[in-house]
């Protein structure tokens, strides 16, 4: 293998690890931005369900993708285990680790919508479900050979696939298991339920930032040109961007310059760019950042007007901004970037026309459906089949650090739970 | 055991009825003074005493006469004469001699507040109530109290200190009040440093209005679209002037007396008096029919006419412009 050939799988593999740590910054986000009772299950679901999501990708999921079949699915290539090496590209199985990653991100943020009130079991079966049945489609369709990438549809990293992807299955689970207790009166106003830690929340954040280089910089699948460096400084001044234009519209418009919204406007830069960062100039990165950081505050504020209960906003900061991540490809791609390299069309601002944002809006309207559709039957049936989806009211207040696994994450900080007399 | 005497129990009911008797005079007829804010304020001074007065003859029934002449006085919004149509209670006693008299008064302050919440006035949930040793002393506790408060000049001991300052005697001796804000402006003439300290303390306030002049109302909960009046619009013009006048030794209580007792330099702060006056009875328009005391400052924007929002706002701007000019006269006038 050449050295060059070695640096590019190299590279990959790093991304690989980078991508996977997201997977800390989602446990760190998640806890911080939900209450104490539930912080031991919302850390520990996230890693067995990266466990289930591992198998059923290894079994199923990268088949689907990637595997002969057609414009709709892969049909081979299951239960992978190409040990072979390569003269040029990737070795399969760096490749397949990548892609197995991007999965695991995609089912963690599915997972944001069922926060604080989902029981385990429900966890377990869609985990499964959404690694076999979900994420491969999409991403066949746009990243496999599928129908959308034969469009020249654009996503570097995955605004779409992933971002978008799991927002819609996180869509339909908060729509099946309604809002949590007390987070909205009988007269329709909605409370605050604020997250137990915010230096919880923010730390994820950044881990999440940290890992987007190999997210974005990853999937430039090589070290040709260190095109990496321009995809992480697109990466960089869109999170940037993002954090600051939604703390400033928080302060504008609520007079506080709140936290929360500061920290779901660096990660709504950071979706935002995931689609294009290979695509754009810096200066359209900020832009595309800054748009994002605006959205996702009014996105947080129209879903809590329509009694979606959102506890970690992975609606707006992974769906409201996916789709705007994806639809900025078609404003802002440079020719260079995209019709020279065969790679769909320029933007309308660079002479393209509205030829690739069509591409892109049908990209994102056939996904969205798609993962909404299909998650929606999914956890409907699940619903009806294991009698509910949701743990019961009096699970729900002690909390299901205790319902679900028999310990508190922070038992000294918990009132005493009596066993039940005389049983 | 219990022994009941029913001659107590007899006594004890009397009084309850007659707490009860006054909270109904209170219901029925509030409404004809609830459009004018100083017609109100007099309805409640008298209700208080009343029921005060009451409170008094019962212990004095248990207990004997006042064992010391002694001053009953209100602070919060019935000392500034600034009662909404509800309010809770914040009062204290002075008493004359030594603190052997102690245990007397605060049963006539464990009274007074009892009598005060059947009448309708809530209990205070800082317990700045006769009841409570802090708030029921002798002169000389008094003065050693209000010294400390100032000397230690936490955050806490200046909240007390200011609370205690908007004071005016209801029933008893005037004089004991008028000397312990006499203490206390003498000592915070000797350490004018006290001035920017008592600023520090009301400088953080809930912003009302964003910087595009929008309203910034509550965004979660039960009071989602409201604004709290009291926090947000009275605030600024409380404080103001209250620490305008720990400044030029102002004893009144009452923030329209005390706008017109600022002597002529202060011009500039006194063309805000018309802008308070407006509030005070704005706020009754809006929430004269209130049904309780937490309902009583809370005012929902949606609810207001195009113009109400702008005579609002108007008033909310140039009370932020009053204590932005206060916090110029104290930094200037008061910096060691």
């Amino acid at each position: 293998m050449d050295a060059i050939v070695l640096m590019d799988n190299l590279w990959v593999i790093i991304g690989t690890i980078l991508v996977f740590f997201m997977l800390g910054g989602f446990i760190l986000l998640e806890a911080g931005s939900t209450r104490m009772k539930n912080a031991g299950h919302i850390a520990g679901k996230t890693i067995f369900t990266a466990g289930i999501g591992a198998l059923v990708f290894w079994a199923v999921g990268y088949g689907f993708i990637y595997g002969e079949g057609n414009a709709f699915i892969g049909l081979s290539n299951f239960f992978y285990g190409d040990a072979s090496t390569v003269e040029e590209g990737l070795a399969p199985a760096v490749d397949f680790m990548f892609q197995m990653m991007f999965a695991l991100v995609s089912l963690t943020i599915a997972f944001g919508g069922f926060a604080e009130r989902a029981k385990l079991s429900a966890y377990v079966i869609f985990a499964i479900l959404f690694s076999a049945l979900v994420y491969p489609v999409v991403a066949h369709w746009i990243w496999g050979g599928g129908w959308l990438g034969e469009h020249g549809k654009q996503d570097f990293a995955g605004s779409t696939v992933v971002h978008l992807t799991g927002a819609m299955a996180a869509l339909a689970a908060t729509m099946i298991l309604k809002p949590r207790i007390g987070k909205y009166n009988k007269d329709g106003s909605s409370n605050d339920i604020a997250g137990h830690n915010q230096v919880f929340t923010a730390l994820g954040v950044l881990i999440l930032w940290v890992g987007w280089f190999g997210f974005n910089g990853g999937s430039t699948f090589g070290v040709a040109d260190a095109f990496f460096g321009f995809v992480s400084l697109n990466t960089q001044l869109a999170a940037g961007a993002g954090a600051v234009a939604a703390m400033f519209i928080a302060w504008v418009v609520t007079g506080k310059a709140d936290i929360p919204t500061t920290l779901n406007g660096a990660l709504a830069g950071l979706v935002a760019i995931t689609a294009s960062c290979g695509f754009v100039e810096p200066w359209a990165a900020v832009v595309i950042g800054l748009v994002g950081g605006l959205m996702v505050f009014y996105s947080m504020k129209l879903f809590d007007k329509a009694k979606i209960d959102d506890p970690i906003f992975a609606l707006s900061v992974h769906g409201t901004v996916g789709v705007w991540g994806t639809l900025s490809n078609g404003l802002f791609a440079v020719p260079a970037l995209s019709t020279d390299i065969d790679w769909g069309q320029a933007g309308l601002f660079y002479g393209g026309g509205f030829t690739q944002l069509g591409v892109q809006a049908m990209g994102v309207a056939a996904s969205g459906v798609y993962a909404f559709v299909v998650s929606y039957i999914i956890l409907k049936v699940m619903n009806a089949v294991m009698g509910g989806i949701r743990v019961t009211e009096e699970e729900e207040i002690i909390g299901l650090d205790l319902s679900e696994h028999g310990s508190y994450g922070y038992p000294e900080s918990m009132p005493e739970h009596k066993e039940k007399a005389g049983v | 055991m219990v022994v009941v005497n029913h001659s107590d129990n007899d006594e004890f009911e009397a009084y309850i009825n007659c707490y009860l008797e006054m909270r109904q005079w209170r219901d029925e007829h509030i409404h004809e003074v609830w459009e004018n804010p100083i017609a109100l304020n007099q309805f409640h001074d008298r209700l208080i005493k009343k029921t005060v007065q009451k409170a008094i003859e019962k212990v004095e029934s248990e207990l004997g006469p006042a064992p010391a002449h002694f001053a009953f006085f209100i602070m919060g919004s019935g000392g500034r004469s600034e009662q909404s149509i509800w309010s809770d209670q914040d009062h204290g006693i002075i008493f004359a001699g030594n603190e052997g008299f102690k245990s007397y008064f605060l049963r006539m302050g464990e009274e007074i507040s009892k009598g005060l919440s059947v009448v309708g006035y809530e209990l205070c949930d800082g317990k700045v109530m006769s009841s409570n040793p802090k708030w029921c002393n002798s002169v000389a506790s008094w003065e050693r109290q209000i010294s400390n408060w100032l000397n230690e000049a936490s955050w806490e001991s200046l909240r007390y200190f200011s609370t205690f300052f908007d004071s005016r005697v209801l029933i008893g001796e005037d004089g004991f009040l008028l000397r312990l804000k006499e203490h206390a402006f003498n000592h915070l003439k000797k350490d004018p440093y006290l001035y920017i300290r008592l600023f520090e303390n009301i400088r953080h306030m809930k912003k009302g209005l964003g910087i595009l002049g929008q309203f910034l109302p509550d965004s979660f909960g039960k009071k989602t679209r409201c604004i709290n009046m009291k926090e947000v619009i009275f605030f600024p013009y409380i404080n103001s002037l209250r620490l305008l006048s720990l400044k030029e030794g102002i004893f009144t209580p009452s923030t329209l007396a005390r706008f017109q007792q600022l002597p002529n330099r202060y011009n500039n702060i006194k063309k805000y008096q018309v802008d308070f006056e407006k509030l005070l009875h704005l706020r009754l328009y809006f929430k004269k029919q209130s049904k309780s005391y937490e309902d009583v400052h809370l005012l929902h924007v949606d609810s207001l006419t195009k113009s109400e929002k702008q005579e609002l706002k108007q008033i909310m701007k140039h009370g932020y412009r009053l204590f932005t000019e206060t916090k110029h006269i104290i930094n200037k006038g008061c910096s060691s």
